[in-house]
């Protein structure tokens, strides 16, 4: 057991002595750091000011001017418009009035100018915004939602009904949704999951399932690299003639899982960091995140399922980086792997809306893919118990298996070179070797 | 009891045979030279005795007793192929492969420190292997092998891709090591090594043993074949004594083959009568030549 720590400390050691991997930590913190103040960061460039000033002509005469006031009108009504319209006044012709306007555009007076038409069918003249921007939809969007709410006031104000029946139409309408389970025997009304609940659950699930896919593609491939690595410099024969083999592949398997987890800590303690500033405050309110809310029981099948994952991968990137003898051949020997990680972490994400298909529940029992969909049903849905059992045995079985198979494949594997084996070969040099 | 004993180990890789019924022991403070061509069964033996892979038949005795993981600990390995971390730190490294073998951390820094002022190298405690010479990275790989003060080293090519200087320095270390006791596993292509070093050889070829035994035992088996002739003038007339095989005329006088020893007597009467000699010597086959008479006679087939 002693010679194992030596190998998991020696494992740390390197990792954290070595500048790429400190780079990479510092470098992935601080486009964290940036990412999540970006929103305050932006709202100090647009610190409200920031309104776009539309010009238009106002006739008193004509018609169609009409629609550029009631515009004017409907922004100014609003609390926080962006946009502005400002009247100027009729010079007589069409290219006086062009003129003027453009020579506003260039004085930085207005960004653009609406030119109205002749009368439509729509009840609107025709209209053309003109500016110096290309496909100015973020001007002309705004507009138009207005024209829309402007005409169905006056509609509505023709056919008479009175305020408090236009606000009763537009108020919001609301439908709390619980989670609850079919086969639970309570008979509580308020047992469940509420909304609020099934929000932080889902953010766990999603948040373990990011963590674990992480975790195995990349300390998975540092496994890999690492142990190919050491059977390319050689240095494999001196390690296998001084520690068994079992306890070295065991001993970089947590070592490079405490490195992840250090890493990951890392990563939060940055995030908590940030998000607990004074000016991201009003950010973390508007999420309406309680972490109280977190169902204890999900927390731990979260670590339970994340550990196992975690294990199955790992064991088989060991043995994958002990058959290869070069580095440059690893890609593509770890690609079927990959694969699997790959594929159980798209069921579960692109299932988070339908946790309780036909294809969640098949998977949940298959075991490269169950950390990543066991969790989600055990997040979003209340699956049986026996279903769970089942599954988390499925999965430890595998595991024994995997661990197995892969020590075996290890012991002889790091004493393979030259061309990558056959599976014929490995099976006739395992027969050579004890474990 | 032998620390080292190997009885008649046979390893197969599917239809091919590795190594075909080997028998050897090594005594405390001997150094044992494993000689042969090229893929004559040298490293599979080796791996053998590191219990690296496991013999079809036979077995190996380590003081009598049959191996375990616990004799990792006894063993030092100094591979062919040479292999440490290259980014790594000589002294990180190195106490962490002491400690792998069971050392303290305070023991494993003390060995090496040792080992490095052995090697008058003291300052490449705080290097990287990748900054090192390949001949001083030679150096710390043997330092390696041996940090943990193990009973039975296995030498693979230890000399190889080393300078004159540095043979000698690493010569007089093992030479050290055979005198403190420990029983040494040596295997080289530079016969002169062996006959240097080795009380006892075993020359492997094509799998099987060819020859086996003391060096002094061997060297009997061959005749002696070659007369060196030194004189003061020109000899005429050697080839036609009845029982040379041929003359060779060197810088410094002759090198003459003979059909056996009493030819001897024969050349140098003959060469008396016409010179003033200055050295006459009937020569023992070196192990050179006894290595390429019976493994590389066939090889040419």
């Amino acid at each position: 057991m002693n010679s194992f720590w030596t190998v998991v400390g020696f494992t740390l050691k390197n990792k954290f002595r070595a500048k790429a991997f400190l780079i990479t930590t510092l470098i992935i913190a601080i486009i964290m750091t940036i990412g999540i103040n970006l929103p305050y960061i932006f709202s100090q460039f647009n610190s409200g000011d920031k309104v776009s000033q539309i010009g238009y002509i106002h006739s008193k005469s004509a018609e169609d001017s009409a629609t550029g006031d009631q515009l004017k009108a409907y922004f100014e009504a609003q609390e926080k418009s962006d946009i502005k319209l400002v009247p100027y006044e009729d010079k007589g012709s069409v290219s006086e009035n062009e003129k003027q306007l453009k020579q506003a555009i260039a004085d930085k007076d207005i960004v653009g100018y609406l030119q109205f038409g002749k009368m439509s069918e729509n009840g609107f003249p025709e209209m053309t915004y003109k500016s110096e921007k290309l496909m100015a939809y973020e001007s002309t969007s705004p507009i138009q939602s207005a024209l829309q709410i402007i005409r169905q006031g006056t509609i509505l104000h023709d056919a008479g009904l009175t305020a408090e029946q236009l606000a009763l139409l537009n108020a919001p309408i609301e439908i709390a949704t619980m989670q609850i389970s079919a086969t639970d025997g309570t008979t509580n009304v308020d047992d469940g999951k509420s909304l609020e609940q099934q929000a932080v659950n889902m953010g766990l699930v999603y948040l373990i399932v990011v963590l674990l896919f992480m975790a195995i593609m990349i300390t998975g491939q540092l496994i890999a690299s690492e142990i190919t690595a050491e059977k390319s410099s050689r240095v494999m024969e001196l390690l296998i003639t001084s520690v068994s083999p079992l306890k070295q592949m065991f001993g970089k398997i947590v070592g490079m899982f405490l490195v992840g987890l250090i890493q990951v800590s890392v990563y939060v303690l940055v995030l908590i960091i940030n998000v607990s500033l004074p000016h991201n405050n009003k950010l973390l309110e508007q999420f309406n995140i309680d972490l109280t809310k977190i169902d204890p029981k999900l927390l731990i099948f979260a670590v339970l399922f994340y550990l196992t994952g975690y294990l199955l991968f790992a064991t088989l990137f060991a043995a994958v980086g002990s058959i290869v003898s070069r580095t440059e051949d690893l890609g593509q020997a770890v690609l079927p792997i990959t694969m699997l990680s790959l594929a159980g972490f798209y069921i579960s994400i692109f299932s988070i809306t339908s946790p309780d298909s036909m294809l969640v529940k098949v998977s949940s029992f298959i075991p490269f893919f169950s950390p990543f969909v066991m969790l989600l049903r055990l997040g979003l849905t209340d699956p049986p118990v026996w279903e769970i059992c089942t599954s988390i045995g499925i999965l430890f079985v595998t595991i024994y298996v995997a661990v197995w198979i892969s020590a075996k494949i290890y012991r002889t594997g790091v004493l393979m070179y030259g061309k990558r084996p056959t599976f014929k070969e490995i099976r006739k040099a395992m027969k050579a070797y004890k474990i | 009891m032998n620390p080292l004993k190997v009885e008649g180990i046979v390893k197969q890789y599917g239809d091919k045979t590795a190594v075909n019924g080997i028998s050897f022991e090594v005594s405390e403070g001997e150094i044992y030279g494993l000689l042969g061509a090229n893929g004559a069964g040298k490293t599979t033996t080796m791996r053998m005795v590191l219990g690296l892979i496991y013999p079809d038949e036979g077995q190996i005795l380590y003081n009598g007793k049959a191996y375990s993981n616990n004799e990792l600990r006894n063993l030092g390995y100094l591979p062919e192929e040479r292999g440490l971390y290259p980014k790594v730190r000589v002294s990180d490294q190195l106490i962490y492969l002491g400690q792998l073998r069971g050392m303290s951390k305070k023991d494993a820094d003390k060995n090496l420190k040792k080992w490095l002022d052995r090697f008058e190298v003291p300052e490449y405690y705080n290097k990287k292997v990748e900054e090192l010479s390949k001949g001083n990275q030679q150096k710390i790989q043997f330092i390696a092998s041996i940090i943990h003060s193990p009973k039975i080293v296995i030498l693979d090519e230890a000399f190889s891709g080393l300078d004159p200087v540095n043979v000698e320095l690493l010569k007089s270390t093992v030479k050290e090591l055979r005198d403190t006791g420990t029983s040494i596993l040596f295997s080289t292509h530079r016969m002169e090594h062996v006959e240097e070093l080795c009380r006892n050889i075993t020359i492997l070829h094509r799998s099987n043993v060819v020859l086996k035994g003391s060096l002094k035992d061997i060297k009997k088996q061959f005749p002696k074949e070659r007369v060196i002739l030194n004189t003061e003038n020109e000899i005429t007339g050697l080839n036609q004594i009845v029982g040379v095989t041929n003359v060779v005329r060197h810088e410094y006088g002759y090198e003459v083959g003979i059909a056996n020893e009493a030819v001897g007597g024969d050349i140098l009467r003959h060469a008396m009568g016409q010179s003033t000699i200055t050295r006459f010597e009937i020569k023992e086959p070196t192990l050179n030549e006894i290595f390429i008479k019976t493994v590389g006679g066939d090889s040419h087939e």
